[in-house]
């Protein structure tokens, strides 16, 4: 698979870098990781009541006619603060399985030093250099959520290139088919889903976790009676403006067991495509706990170890000078034994 | 490298995979500001304890018998950071002795260096036996440490010493003993060896069978050919000795043999033959008679007891020859029967105090193979308390570490330890007074053939690793083996 380096993110990242140095970096307590598509991300929806139909759950025939599954995930990770932002590091993962062999491609990390000042500047960099057509009314993150937005851009840029290079095979995304929220404009997705329909790929989104709700029921709760593998849809959902749902809304249990979970196929792919992709992905994929294979495996290879974390704070320390100190857990400083530290506090 | 943590006498040291590090090396911690430092030894080396460590290798292929392959763009260079943080390593170490102004030497660990500003390097081994003065005028090399350094030691380390060599089979433990035992002739000490594999008549040869320099002070004595005793030569508390503890005489029996005994002395009539008729008309119980004869034939199969004095003169003259110079007195156990063999190391140790009770030998070096073999239950804390007060200081040589009583161990002032792989065997080392269970159950079990490691007084109590230098002599008592091209000689 041919993918170019993405090339700004390198020079906004050892940009943003040289300005911290000889600083000091405070250590976080806990150092926060973020997948993106986490629910808390998802996107508000009308609640679905008053439905009384039934629905018929869709009984799959695996397919095993060789067919390239693919999948993008990205996460993000602070590393610590300094006195005037955050440094953050961004990484990203490609994976694809054809025949018995999955094959990755993981670029990153990028380490960023997001200040105040250069927020806007590096956020606004990196979506001009990959989506040219953004509308100006997006909003721009705060501080904190600068580097899930950029590890957002980083995962829309792996799904545009690789929907560009494979061709008739299944692309699978972390989390929901949802447009119009600030992370996801609804141009930027319809050019993605456009592009996979042009090359012949059909795109499966799988969300780990839904809030949504049938007659006050999860939706994933649907199928627990059936036997897998099979798939349901979920129809008429409607999504609170301004945000746009561009796939079906299915609930999919591929394998025995407990878990099913939302699955959103593009929705101009026609009805029968839609589960012959499914149909398709068990056919060619490792699907456990009804989740396929190539899609954890993603999440696994770009999620940042906390030997990672060691190694990169190691390198920023050691290259840009910077001079790592333990934050104070005024919890801990204030109320001895009886604070119970930062982590904890929030919830108390 | 960075001071970690502190517990008891062990020190645990974060190092990094630019630094090397390996076991039994020495550290100095130094705290400028409190201007001391300490000296610690590494026992242990681990993999630091890095969170995420187990993720990182669980992701990494091999993947549920599939190939996962995959290619890592890595434009900021972190993955060489990723594997000097993954193979950072701990260094479990033992505190040795603190270091004042530079100088002093004291063996205390009740301070504590600072862990942020505390220095810490390595000590190469010259620099510690300086500082531990592990140094004097008959010096002994015992071989290279691991940093091609000369090991030097004192030989009056070994002098009233108890020490013990103890290895598995073939590390080296003979080779030791005839290092010391040639270095101890040239400073013209006094040794009697115990040797039972016959592997020590040919110290005074060189490899290729010419005479080295301690050739005329080699003397090898084998019982029944050139060393014998006389009845008129033995008191009458060494034969009993022999008798009871090497021929198991009942008490009744040794009653009647201490009457038959005075009983020919006062006739002048201490002869083999003479003693036999004794017995056969001495008016006793048959029993008793029985008793005695089968110890009287015992003594008389033997070969060692004979009535010529002039054939028994010989471990005296040797034992005078080597007061004077030096020299080493071996006695070839090999061909011997196990009684046999406690009946010559009886009569040889009553011999020994003998003389050094009444100061015909100043002191005496004596090495002992296997001693288990054919040293009596009490004659062990006899060797460790009064035999040494009258200047027999022993060396014992085993592969079976169990064979020597715990007190033995207790009491030793100097083990040479070869590789043990059997933790049981380590576990009864590791009850020697002068050393901790953890170097020697560490150290011991990675130490390669020929390679020792020293403990004791003789290191300043330093335990330190050598590789026992070559020694020039012939090799004797090699194992026969079957797969090999030596023809069968005819006896016939």
């Amino acid at each position: 698979m041919d993918l170019t380096l993405p090339q700004r993110f390198i020079e906004l990242s050892i940009h943003s870098l040289k300005h911290v140095q000889n600083q000091t970096l405070q250590l976080n307590q806990q150092t926060i990781q973020q997948a993106n598509n986490n629910i808390s991300q998802e996107p508000p929806y009308a609640v679905i009541n008053n439905i009384n139909g039934f629905f018929k759950p869709i009984t799959l025939k695996p397919k095993t006619e060789e067919t390239i599954t693919a999948a993008v995930d990205t996460s993000s990770i602070k590393l610590g603060e300094t006195s005037t932002g955050i440094i953050t590091a961004i990484r990203g993962t490609c994976i694809w399985k054809r025949g018995k062999s999955y094959t990755y491609l993981r670029i990153g990390p990028f380490i960023f030093h997001i200040t105040e000042e250069n927020q806007k500047e590096v956020y606004r960099a990196l979506q001009a250099a990959y989506f040219q057509e953004q509308s100006e009314s997006q909003a721009q993150p705060n501080i904190m959520q600068t580097p899930m937005r950029m590890a957002n851009l980083l995962e829309k840029w792996l799904q545009q290139t690789l929907i560009r290079t494979v061709s008739g095979g299944l692309i699978l995304f972390d989390g929901s088919l949802t447009a119009g929220t600030p992370d996801t404009p609804t141009s930027q997705l319809k050019e993605i889903l456009k592009s996979a329909r042009a090359s012949g790929n059909t795109v499966l989104a799988f969300s780990k976790m839904t809030t949504l709700r049938l007659n006050g029921y999860l939706i994933t709760d649907m199928l627990s009676t059936q036997k897998p593998p099979c798939i349901i849809a979920i129809p008429e959902i409607k999504p609170k403006p301004p945000t746009v749902l561009l796939g079906e809304v299915y609930v999919a249990k591929l394998t025995r067991g407990n878990c099913a979970f939302r699955l959103d196929i593009d929705k101009e792919v026609p009805k029968e495509k839609q589960i012959e992709a499914v149909e398709r992905l068990i056919g060619n994929d490792l699907i456990t706990q009804s989740y396929p294979e190539t899609l954890r495996l993603a999440h696994i290879l770009c999620t940042f170890t906390a030997n990672e974390v060691i190694a990169m704070r190691h390198f920023i320390q050691h290259r840009y000078r910077i001079k790592i100190i333990e934050r104070l857990d005024m919890h801990r400083l204030l109320f001895g034994p009886f604070g119970k530290g930062e982590s904890h506090s929030e919830a108390l | 490298m960075r001071l970690y943590k502190k517990e008891g006498n062990i020190v645990q040291i974060l190092s990094f995979p630019n630094e090397t590090a390996e076991k039994g090396d020495y550290l100095l911690v130094e705290d400028a500001e409190a201007k001391k430092a300490l000296i610690v030894q590494i026992i242990d080396i681990q993999f630091a304890n890095i969170p995420g460590v187990l993720e990182e290798l669980l992701r990494s292929p091999p993947y549920r018998g599939e190939i996962v392959q995959g290619e890592d763009v890595d434009p900021l260079e972190i993955a060489p950071h990723i594997t000097y943080i993954q193979d950072s390593r701990l260094l479990i170490c033992k505190i040795r002795a603190t270091v004042e102004n530079g100088e002093s030497l004291s063996p205390s660990s009740s301070w504590l260096p600072s862990r942020s500003q505390s220095s810490i390097r390595r000590l190469p081994i010259p620099t510690l036996l300086k500082l531990a003065r592990v140094d004097g005028k008959l010096p002994i090399v015992l071989g290279t440490t691991k940093e091609t350094s000369l090991l030097t030691v004192d030989a009056s380390a070994l002098d009233g010493r108890l020490n013990i060599i103890t290895g598995k089979k073939e590390t080296g433990k003979s080779h030791l003993s005839k290092l010391l035992i040639t270095a101890l002739l040239h400073y013209g000490a006094t040794v009697v060896v115990l040797d039972l594999n016959g592997e020590y008549a040919g110290l005074g040869m060189t490899a290729d069978g010419k005479r080295n320099a301690y050739y005329h002070k080699i003397h090898v004595l084998t019982p029944a050919q050139n060393f014998k005793v006389a009845l008129k030569q033995l008191h009458l508390n060494e034969l009993m000795n022999i008798l009871i503890h090497a021929l198991h005489l009942p008490g009744t029996s040794a009653r009647e043999f201490r009457r038959i005994w005075q009983s020919l002395r006062e006739r002048n009539a201490l002869t083999l033959s003479e003693l036999g008729e004794a017995i056969r008309n001495w008016h006793c119980n048959q029993n008793v008679r029985d008793a005695l004869f089968s110890r009287y034939y015992a003594m008389v199969n033997s070969g060692f007891f004979t009535d010529n004095i002039a054939e028994a003169t010989l471990l005296e003259e040797c034992l005078l020859k080597a007061r004077e110079g030096g020299g080493a007195i071996i006695i070839d156990l090999k061909d011997i029967s196990t009684i046999d063999r406690q009946m010559v190391v009886e009569y040889l140790l009553g011999k020994l105090v003998e003389m050094l009770k009444s100061w015909r030998l100043k002191a005496v070096f004596l090495f002992a193979e296997e001693a288990h073999l054919y040293l009596r239950e009490t004659y062990w804390d006899d060797i460790v308390t009064r035999m040494r007060h009258y200047g027999i200081f022993t060396t014992f040589i085993t592969n079976q570490p169990d064979t020597i009583r715990e007190n033995i161990y207790r009491q030793a002032d100097n083990i040479f330890l070869f590789n043990f792989t059997n933790e049981h065997d380590l576990e009864t080392v590791s009850r020697a007074a002068r050393i901790d269970a953890e170097t020697v159950k560490s150290i011991a079990m990675d130490l390669p053939p020929h390679h020792c490691l020293v403990l004791g007084k003789i290191v300043k109590d330093f335990p330190i690793v050598v590789k026992v230098r070559a020694l020039d002599v012939k090799t004797m008592g090699e194992t026969r083996l079957f797969f090999t091209e030596t023809p069968i000689k005819n006896t016939s």
